[in-house]
């Protein structure tokens, strides 16, 4: 699918393609983001003034072990559930719930499984009461940018894991969202593809100028990936650095540069 | 998921189709396809043997009930289309099922709606549910048959009383499958739609919530359209028309050939629907894994 013929234009940041409307990427603003789960026995403090901005453009990781919380500043990111303190403000307006302006990617890859690959993706249009044949031709284009354009009639059953997951980034991508959030999208699928996965996403990232924040566990993806990686730290969730990953793309995981990255955020994990 | 195909996949081939087809037709290998002949070979021998000592009041050979189903099939009827007044000419065997599909398919269609109406109500809204959650666990545990009072106290010993119960009995069928159904569609995928801008509860319900709880409402439909002929007799015993009424009535005239001729009618409409509906099913849920 993913003909190498692109697989190189994955350079950072880079605005000319083909990138299907003007529209500009969002800026996105963690403000002393607090979260405590209550419940009758004790409290749990899942995230604590959690602070970090992501700029227009830009791919953000979040690394941290389990338990960091960072799935729960992905949910309320995402509007999926409410913060007990702070804000999250995206271009400057606060988050109150879901909305098409974050395209949403999940581990589990939640396609429908009773839609067509063409229809999952058609999803999100139908409800921007996107007609046809726009909205066909719209689907059609995001299968080509994710290299599934063989595939509009399969369903999910008859698809890998890693197909799942292109399908579920063409979704997110149809209905032009300003942020993707990913949730250890890759999580569920094996090393190979994973790594082909990575120069997709980085293509269609640079093709398409969104500002994408990507949650993860391993620290080799987020340093393939990120522009900055934000490593939080456990109990209470929090903030602990924020890495600027200063290596040309694509990365090698040989270089020694890359090493020392994967290194040093190991060590600020503790890993 | 962690059954991921390695490498970037590929969807299932034609061939694989095709294996899984072979699979499917080889669950019928010729050596089970033998064996169920055997079966039914033998169990008709053992009745035919058994009926040999007894007199046909008792115990009708396989070969009497064969004879009787073929008069009830060909002995000439007419059959009084309902509201209309006219007379069709027909058979006995085709008048009585007739009349019993008078019952049944009104009132598997009414007690179906409503219970798969009432189970995506309660499955959805929590405050729906709270308030009809005693009533239903009340009223759940009563056979419909024993409704038959009412049946007849406010329809009358009519094709609407028997409509009535088997009403009851698809209702509760199909009210608990869309139930769990409903209650079971995962919240990843509400959320999925959420964030893909999804934002009422109408929306919601039509183009996820169906959709996902459509496998174990089709369960439901498919017991219903079973359980609902076993309903359709016994209210027929008591309103006195249609195949269920036959079976008795025969019975009391110690015809029990002709009686058991329309316990096989039973059998056959019934295997006859149930297997329409897998073909439907099948089709609608062509996606399932």
């Amino acid at each position: 699918m993913s003909d190498d013929a692109n697989a190189d234009a994955g350079a950072a940041g880079n605005a000319s393609a083909t990138a299907a409307d003007p529209d500009e990427a969002a800026t996105v603003s963690v403000d002393s983001l607090g979260k405590t789960y209550a419940s009758d026995r004790r409290t749990v403090e899942a995230l604590s003034d959690v602070e970090f901005a992501v700029e227009d453009g830009e791919f953000v990781c979040i690394v941290g072990p389990s338990g960091c919380g960072k799935t729960t500043l992905f949910r309320i990111i995402a509007g999926l559930e409410d913060a007990t303190s702070g804000a999250v403000t995206l271009d400057g307006s606060p988050v109150t719930g879901p909305g098409t302006d974050r395209g949403m990617v999940f581990q589990e890859y939640g396609l429908f499984p009773w839609r067509t690959v063409s229809e999952n993706v058609a999803f999100g249009l139908e409800e921007q009461g996107v007609e046809e044949p726009a909205r066909s031709e719209r689907v059609t284009e995001m299968l080509e940018l994710v290299g599934l354009d063989g595939f509009v009639d399969a369903y999910p059953k008859e698809l890998s894991g890693g197909m799942k997951q292109r399908v579920g980034i063409a979704r997110a991508l149809a209905v032009d969202p300003e942020l993707l959030l990913m949730d250890e999208p890759f999580g569920a699928v094996d090393a190979q593809t994973r790594d082909m996965l990575h120069g997709e996403l980085l293509d269609i990232w640079a093709e398409t100028d969104k500002t994408v924040l990507f949650v993860t566990h391993d620290v080799e993806e987020a340093v393939t990936l990120a522009d900055r990686v934000v490593v939080m730290a456990a109990n209470p969730g929090r903030v602990r650095e924020i890495v600027s990953v200063d290596i040309d793309r694509p990365r090698e995981r040989t270089e020694s540069e890359f090493a020392e990255y994967v290194e040093r955020i190991r060590g600020l994990i503790g890993e | 998921m962690s059954n991921d195909e390695v490498g970037s996949g590929v969807a299932l081939s034609e061939t694989e189709a095709d294996d899984r087809l072979l699979d499917r037709l080889a669950g019928f290998s010729s050596e089970q396809t033998g064996l169920a002949v055997a079966g039914f070979a033998g169990f008709l021998a053992v009745w035919h043997v058994a009926a040999l000592f007894q007199p046909t009041y008792l115990l009708p050979s396989p070969v009497e009930v064969l004879a009787a189903f073929v008069v009830e099939l060909t002995a000439p009827a007419s059959l009084s289309i309902p509201f209309t007044g006219a007379e069709l000419p027909a058979t006995r065997l085709l008048v009585k099922l007739v009349q019993s599909l008078y019952h049944y398919v009104p009132g598997l269609l009414i007690g179906t709606s409503l219970g798969v109406f009432a189970g995506i109500a309660m499955g959805w809204n929590t405050r729906v549910d709270s308030v009809f959650t005693p009533v239903t666990r009340l009223l759940r545990p009563i056979p419909p048959l024993a409704w038959i009072g009412f049946a007849v106290i406010w329809l009358g010993v009519n094709h609407q009383g028997a409509t009535f119960i088997v009403a009851i009995g698809s209702f509760w069928i199909n009210f608990y499958s869309a139930y769990g159904g409903v209650e079971g569609v995962s919240e990843d995928l509400k959320e999925v739609a959420a964030t893909l801008g999804v934002d009422d509860d109408w929306t919601m319900i039509r183009k996820v919530v169906i959709p996902a709880a459509s496998p174990s409402i089709m369960t439901g439909i498919r017991t219903s359209i079973g359980q609902c002929w076993m309903i359709v007799v016994a209210a027929e015993l008591i309103v006195g028309v249609g195949v269920g009424y036959e079976i008795l009535n025969t019975a009391q005239n110690l015809a029990m050939d002709v009686s058991v001729a329309y316990m096989l009618v039973i059998s056959i409409v019934f295997l006859v629907s149930d297997g329409l509906f897998r073909r439907v099913e099948r089709r609608v849920l062509e996606w399932r894994a």
